[in-house]
Formats: structure tokens, sequence, C-alpha cells
């Protein structure tokens, strides 16, 4: 068993070492992306100062939470865009039949599918990121015990973004659409920007409940400071699993069913 | 080593009526039966190759044998594995190289390639270095290894293919169109390599091809096969047995002799004098030897089979 991961960690390095050579290959288009997504945090760090320079606080949300919010938000989802990037490139290797070459190859295909291509680029904003959340929670006066299930549940937030990634592959392998599909995941992703209680209450129960966009991200933050039930968070873990559990059956599915490029 | 049953493979094709409406909301699909009730077994250092018209059911064999697709039914059982499952022990003994399809990292050298195989296959650096050597030296590709694969032609690419394919010196090597697009002095090369690699490492190849001429200098058995039905299976040498009707029979006229004349020997295929070609049935061959023999002044006679595209052809033609 330690052999078998000591293998696939392996492979898996070398994939992203790969990754990055190519990543490296235009300094110029390097310095423009990094450049675009700054600016693009910047911006929406703007936003929320100028929201609350009109009001105190969000349905019972003060400006730090919501910050510790909205940086949760970027921290699972650049996490999840650093780790998957390889799910964005999965059409052209089913339309061309690549693919094939990849499943009969010794490791499981989602080494090369899903983990396969980390994205440096996102990488490189994961630092700040991490660092602004740390010095926003460590300026709040926070249990450890509240801090455990923070990160517990931003673990589980990152398995929920892992099955649906896995769900995007599969349906990705039945019909060979994958562009809508993930852009349909960062749509709704997007309305995590936001704790899930400033929606309707018809949305807010969706996005906890059927799209778990809350429970991704709110219920983080919630539990961070003593917002979240234990009940609420046994239900996180349940939705994570399920979900998991899902998306990894509908892959199974998915090969079953893959017809292959030209016969 | 390859063992197949009754192997069956059915495509759900969508198909589109041209009515938008009914494209989107009452879209129907239609079964394609892409092999039926398919069997044969191959053995141990067996090299196979596999020949049918496009659609024929070459290539969905093929990805069956190796894994890809999942059969709708029958039993289909490699090295003791059954494919789909996918099992470690099974993936590392096999490998597949397809002429359209490419495992290499595009931007980066092969040797890139190689190394990553190395990890996946967990090749030690002994037999990576060794074989890495043999199959470039074989494939006269030792300076090519380090060059980004988007500056190789395809004939190069390919042949690093094949170096990426075989590194881990697979029991099985699946072929599918090896030689496709390539001009004719690359397609020489990767024909001498097949050889040399079975002759060197003792695998058992199955390839398809729509040129006949690799099947011809490769294969010493044939599976024909067409719309998903195994047609012929067996030596080279019998098929021409079996299903050949006719032979060729060329002479070297020692005087001109009127068309009218050669008509009464046979067929006449061509004649240029002092040239003249006939077409006989099989079973008149023997008669007709005698009456050349007889009747006509030669200075040489040579009989020869019905080439082997034209025994193909027939056989197919027969099965439309």
């Amino acid at each position: 068993m330690l052999k078998k991961i000591k293998r696939n960690l392996k492979i898996f390095l070398l994939f992203s070492y790969q990754s990055l050579k190519n990543t490296t290959q235009s300094r110029q288009a390097l310095f423009l992306f990094t450049l675009a997504k700054i600016l693009r945090f910047v911006l929406l760090f703007g936003l929320i100062f100028l929201i609350f320079s009109k009001t105190n606080n969000i349905l019972g949300w003060s400006l730090k939470q919501v910050i510790i919010l909205y940086l949760t938000f970027n921290f699972i989802d650049t996490f999840s865009q650093v780790l998957y990037r390889e799910v964005y490139r999965f059409r052209p290797l089913v339309i061309s039949g690549n693919l094939d070459l990849i499943l009969i190859k010794p490791y499981h295909p989602f080494l090369r599918v899903l983990i396969g291509g980390v994205d440096f680029l996102d990488f490189l904003l994961l630092i700040p990121y991490f660092f602004l959340l740390l010095f926003f929670i460590l300026k709040e006066n926070i249990l450890f015990l509240s801090f455990f299930w923070y990160l517990i549940l931003v673990v589980n937030g990152l398995i929920i973004t892992t099955a649906f990634h896995i769900f995007v592959l599969s349906f990705g392998l039945l019909t060979t659409e994958v562009d809508n599909a993930i852009m349909i995941y960062r749509d709704i992703l997007n309305l995590g920007r936001f704790p899930v209680e400033i929606y309707q209450q018809t949305i807010s129960f969706v996005l906890t409940f059927i799209i778990p966009i809350g429970v991704m991200i709110t219920f983080p933050v919630k539990s961070l400071f003593n917002f979240l039930s234990f009940k609420n968070i046994l239900f996180a873990f349940f939705i994570a699993f399920f979900l998991l559990s899902l998306s990894i059956y509908f892959w199974q599915i998915g090969l079953k069913k893959y017809q292959s490029a030209g016969g | 080593m390859i063992n197949v049953k009754n192997l069956t493979k059915i495509y759900k094709i969508y198909r589109k009526t041209g009515n938008l409406i009914n494209d989107i909301f009452f879209r129907k699909y239609e079964d394609v039966l892409a092999l039926d009730k398919v069997s044969f077994t191959i053995d141990d250092n067996e090299l196979v190759g596999f020949i049918g018209p496009n659609g024929a059911g070459k290539t969905t064999t093929l990805k069956i044998l190796s894994g890809i697709l999942y059969p709708t039914s029958g039993k289909v059982s490699v090295l003791g594995f059954s494919p789909f499952e996918k099992r470690e022990a099974f993936l590392k003994q096999i490998s597949f190289v397809m002429g359209q399809r490419n495992q290499l990292i595009w931007d980066l050298p092969a040797i890139d390639t190689f190394l990553l195989n190395k990890a996946i296959y967990e090749i030690n650096d002994l037999k990576f270095k060794k074989n890495l050597q043999k199959l470039t030296t074989i494939l006269s590709a030792e300076k090519l290894i380090q060059k980004p694969v988007k500056m190789l032609s395809l004939g190069e690419r390919m042949k690093m293919e094949f170096i990426a394919a075989l590194l881990h010196q697979p029991k099985i090597v699946f072929l599918d169109e090896p030689t496709i697009g390539l001009d004719i002095f690359s397609q020489e090369a990767i024909r001498n390599f097949i050889k040399s690699y079975q002759k060197e490492f003792q695998a058992t190849i199955i390839l398809t091809s729509h040129y006949l001429e690799d099947v011809k200098r490769l294969a010493k058995r044939l599976i024909i096969i067409n719309k998903g039905k195994i047609l012929y299976d067996g030596s080279l040498v019998s098929i021409f047995q079996k299903f050949s009707q006719v032979k060729y029979v060329s002479l070297i006229l020692e005087k001109e002799i009127k068309k009218e004349a050669l008509l009464k020997i046979g067929q006449l295929i061509n004649y240029q004098f002092p040239k003249a070609v006939f077409r006989i049935q099989k079973k008149f061959l023997p008669k007709v030897i005698g009456y050349i023999n007889n009747k006509i002044d030669y200075l040489d006679l040579v009989i020869e089979d019905e080439k082997i595209e034209e025994v193909i052809k027939n056989l197919l033609s027969d099965h439309k």
C-alpha cells in the first residue's frame, strides 16, 4: 500500500514537473496571466470594502467575517484550479482519442486526467491567499477547536469540489461535453463568494442541500465563528462522502459506456 | 495467451433526423453491431495481422483486448486477465501503438515521455538504459530523443511513439495502423523495426493495417474481418489454397503470335510482345500448360499466385 502511494506520488510529481516545464515555455504569457489574476483579486477585494463602506454588516456577517469567507472561497477555488486544471483539457483528449492511451496505463486515470496538470500560475496565487487568510483569522479571537473544525471543513469542501470535477469528467466520457459543464460549475461556485444567507431562501436552500456550495465555503467559516451546529458538521461530511462516492460511480459508468474515437 | 469467445460489441449511435426539435427532445439512437460473436485464440510469440475494410471491427477488437472498451457480451481473456478490469499487472504487460494517436508530450523532447513511462512502468535504471539503447539503435533514432516532439517529422514521431510504447518490454503489443500517413521509407523502417522487435523480445503482436504490404511482410497468420464477423483465420499461405481460384501464367514468346491464337489459351490479361499474361482457373491449369507446351513456342513460362490483395478483395466482396 505504502509502495503504491509512493509510486503514485512519484508519477504525480513527474506530471507536475512537466506541467511546470510547459508553463515556463512562454515567459510573456506567464507574466500576463499572473498580472490578470492579481488584478481580479484586488478588484474583488475592493468591491467588499466598497459594500462595507455603506453598511456595517450583511445579514449578521461583519466585514472581517466576510473577508475570511471571501478568502476561504478563493483558497478552495484556487486550490481546485491548481490541482484539477487538467479537467479543462479533457475534451480534446476524448475527441482526439488520445484518452485511449491513458486508459491503458498502469495507474489510475485520475492521476492524469484529474490531477495530471498542476497549474503553477494559480499556485503562485495560493501563497498570498494562504497568508492573508491566516492573517485575518489570527486577528480574530478564535478557539482552537473552532479552528480545527474550520480546517476539517475546508478539506471537506475540497472533497466536494473533487467530486464535482469527477462528475464533469464522467459527463465528458459520455457526451464529450466538458467546457459547458465546467462553466456551469464555476458559475454556481461563484455564488459562494458571499454567505449563502444573502440569497433568497429557496436559492439558499438549493446552495446548501442540492448543490452544496454553502457546505463547501460558508460552513467552514461558520464553524470558525461558532455559528455551525455539530449536526450540520456531520451533514457536511455526509454530503462530501455521498457526492464523492456518486461521482466515482458515474466515472465507472462512463468508462463502461465510453465508445472511444474512431471505432 | 489471448482467448476470445463469442465477443460482441454494440455501439449506440445517435441518429440525426434533421429536425432540430426532434433531435433535441425526441432523440433517436440506433444500435450498430461492431463485433458479432467473434471467437479466436492467439498464442505466445505470434504476429497476427487483422485485415478488413473501414468499420469492419478491427480497431474495436484491439480496444477490447487492451481494456479500453467494455464488451457488450462474450468472454475475453488476455494473459489470464479480463482486460476491462484494468489490473495493473495486466496493463504493465501490454502496449498499444495507434498510428493516429500520440502519447508523447508535444512541447517537450521525447526523452521526457520516456522518463515518465520509466516511473509509470517501474522500469529499473539498468533495464531502461538497455532497452532505450536497443530500441534507438534498431530505429536509428539516437539523436531524435532530445528534440522537442513538435519539431519531429511524422515518421520520426512514430519512431518515438514506438520507443515510448515498448520501453517496458510488453508481452503483447497492439499495433493499429502503425504506418498510416508515413512515406515509403518510414513505412519500411517501421516494418523492419516490428520484425526485429518481435525476434529480439519474443513479443506477441497483433497488427491492423490498411497497407496489405505491412501484413504480408510481417504476419504469418491472418484474420480477415468484415462487418464484425471473422471471414478467415489462418496462414497467409493457406488463404490461397482456400480462396484463390486462379493462377497467372506469364509467357515470354519466342516469336510474335496473333492475339486471336493466344485467346485460345485462356483469359488474356496483357499482351505486349514478347510478354503475354493469362488468368487461368486453377482447375484448368494442367490442361492449359499441356496445350502451351504442345502449341506455343516460348522462351520462359512463369506461374504465379493471384495477388493477396485480390484474394482478400474477392473474399470481402463475396460477403458484402
